[in-house]
């Protein structure tokens, strides 16, 4: 759907988007990275309001760089700073920006109407939007991203400024979105909110891709295995190095770099049960995208 | 597609609640560019007139150009009231002398251009709408087209209401009207000429400022400074080259050019040597001045 090759974007000697080669597959797409990343820079890129340093970006098969009118014809976005005009009421925000993409004024009014429904502003909507809580901008800047019916929307940190059931509201709807035959792209630095609401996850850091790939396929990472026990370790690593497994030791979790998954199972559970240590948890793969991301992140 | 039924989720609500009423696909007729530039057109010309806004926010636009229209109003009732006796020195205001005979247009722009253009930079609305099949000139031609659109409209309508009064008055209104058929191009096009021209002066300053009282405040200082300027310019001379620094000046001057073909006597440029080709040059300028300053503003979409 989206793809970006040898892509480089510079403000000046600052390198926001550095040699970046990535293909963002349609569905649901977390875009991961640290403030700074260079996640905006990308949408922006995507949206064509950039012109890349270097390398070409392409949505849908097409160079944005030839035709970036037409490109945003076809893709929504949700800016992740306050943006909308306070003196006007959501009914009318959404409605003449759906008309801004191309839909008539009476079917802009209707899917203004229908988005403002489906993210949960039906009884607000013809309140002031200066009037409105974080929580209700939010879910205005997602219906007018939705407005037009685009192929792919790029949604900048939707859950910043959420609280929690507005953060899980926020994440049930992306989710759903991308199960009604739209592609979602969802920039955060919430490694949960991705793992949550996404099947596949691109991870940036400085400008630079660090990894991508399906979210569960990342998650089992081949070759390490998770070990956390009650009590000291080091007798445990000690055994464990000396059957020739790598260890690393956070605390009272030992990761273990195994070869072969199935033996080091077993080793481990061998000289656990040797020990006599209390066996908190053990599994072959990680349990977090932040994990994933703490280990391919050059430090 | 999800299930339209109708089902609140399970969530608490807060500020809003999620209904799961299923996202619908939209496979209607869609714009392209065009579309998009006369949407953004029209809603500038609604907000501008206040449409779809509070009742407070219609008024001062509205008695700005009634009180724009009400000269034209008074002379045709004058006119018709005294038809049968006209006073001996009652005399219609002329074509010419009405583009520009009021303030009240160039308050319209002052108060006007600054709240088409100063909200959307300063709540940054911009990248909302530049993620819209939009480029830069086609926002600043919406933007100053919807300006130029409502003060020709409201500068025109006098015209018409003063045309065809004075052809009702008249003993015979077809003889009024061959007599003065070439007051049906001069009129619009001499409107226009003043229209374009304040549209583009007040859009360029508001483009400049992110707060609508500042740009309102820039824009009538800018006439107010440059007709000082002139009058001193002018010293204790009715006439001479300095009137061409007022800026508010420069329009009428061109105005002259359609209805009289020179600079009239009557005016701070008549008598000039070239006083005509000066002040087209200076409308030029001016004008273009103001177009580079809203396309430099208005590129960083596409940077």
């Amino acid at each position: 759907m989206l793809r970006t090759d040898h892509l480089r974007k510079a403000y000046g000697s600052t390198v926001a988007i550095d040699d970046l080669s990535v293909e963002i597959p349609s569905g649901r797409v977390g875009l991961v990275g640290a403030n700074g990343a260079g996640k905006t820079t990308l949408f922006r890129l995507f949206l064509g309001l950039a012109r890349p340093t270097a390398g070409f970006v392409e949505v849908g098969g097409r160079g944005v760089a030839e035709d970036p009118i037409g490109i945003r014809a076809r893709i929504g976005y949700m800016p992740e700073h306050d943006c909308l005009p306070l003196d006007q009421s959501a009914a009318d925000v959404v409605a003449t920006l759906g008309e801004l993409a191309g839909l008539p004024a009476r079917a802009a009014r209707q899917r203004a109407s229908d988005m403002l429904d489906l993210v949960g502003l039906d009884e607000a909507r013809f309140r002031a939007v200066g009037t409105y809580s974080t929580g209700m901008r939010q879910r205005t800047k997602l219906a007018q991203a939705l407005v037009a019916d685009p192929e792919v929307v790029l949604l900048d940190e939707p859950t910043s400024g959420l609280d929690p059931s507005g953060r899980d509201e926020m994440l049930d709807l992306v989710a759903r979105l991308g199960a009604d035959e739209m592609s979602v792209v969802m920039s955060t630095h919430v490694l949960a909110d991705v793992q949550r609401a996404c099947d596949h996850v691109v991870m940036l850091d400085a400008g630079r891709l660090v990894v991508a790939g399906g979210t569960e396929d990342l998650l089992d990472t081949t070759g390490t295995i998770l070990v956390e026990v009650d009590g000291p370790v080091e007798a445990l690593v000690a055994a464990l190095t000396a059957r020739g497994l790598a260890c690393a030791v956070s605390g009272s979790r030992v990761e273990v770099t195994a070869p072969d998954a199935d033996a080091g199972l077993d080793a481990i559970r061998d000289e656990v049960s040797e020990l006599g240590l209390p066996l908190n948890t053990l599994a072959t793969r990680l349990t977090s995208l932040d994990e994933v991301f703490v280990r391919r992140t050059p430090q | 597609m999800s299930d339209p039924a109708t089902t609140p989720m399970d969530a608490p609500a807060g500020s809003g609640r999620v209904y799961d009423r299923g996202y619908r696909r939209y496979d209607g007729p869609r714009g392209g560019r065009g579309a998009a530039v006369r949407a953004l057109f029209l809603g500038s010309i609604r907000r501008a007139l206040g449409l779809r806004r509070s009742w407070k926010q219609k008024v001062l636009p509205w008695l700005l150009l009634a009180v724009a229209a009400a000269p034209a109003a008074v002379f045709v009732g004058v006119g018709y009231v005294t038809r049968n006796t006209p006073a001996a020195d009652f005399e219609f205001i002329t074509y010419r002398e009405y583009v520009g005979v009021s303030t009240a247009l160039l308050l319209f722009v002052a108060v006007t251009a600054p709240d088409l253009i100063c909200p959307e930079r300063r709540q940054r609305v911009l990248p909302l709408i530049f993620s819209r099949p939009l480029t830069g000139r086609d926002y600043v031609l919406a933007k100053a087209g919807a300006v130029f659109a409502v003060v020709f409209a409201f500068g025109f309508l006098p015209q018409v209401l003063l045309f065809v009064g004075q052809m009702l008055v008249s003993d015979a209104a077809l003889s009024y009207l061959r007599e003065n058929a070439e007051v049906l191009w001069q009129a619009p096009l001499s409107v226009a000429v003043l229209a374009a021209y304040l549209a583009l002066l007040g859009t360029a300053v508001a483009s400049l400022a992110s707060r609508r009282m500042v740009a309102a405040a820039a824009f009538l200082g800018l006439i107010l400074v440059s007709s000082s300027i002139s009058a001193v310019l002018l010293g204790g001379s009715a006439q001479g080259a300095g009137a061409l620094v007022n800026v508010m000046g420069i329009p009428l001057f061109v105005r002259d050019l359609v209805f009289l073909g020179h600079i009239g006597n009557d005016t701070p440029l008549g008598g000039v040597d070239g006083g005509g080709a000066l002040a087209l040059a200076c409308y030029l300028g001016i004008t273009g001045a103001c177009v580079v300053i809203l396309l430099a503003r208005y590129r960083w979409a596409e940077r």
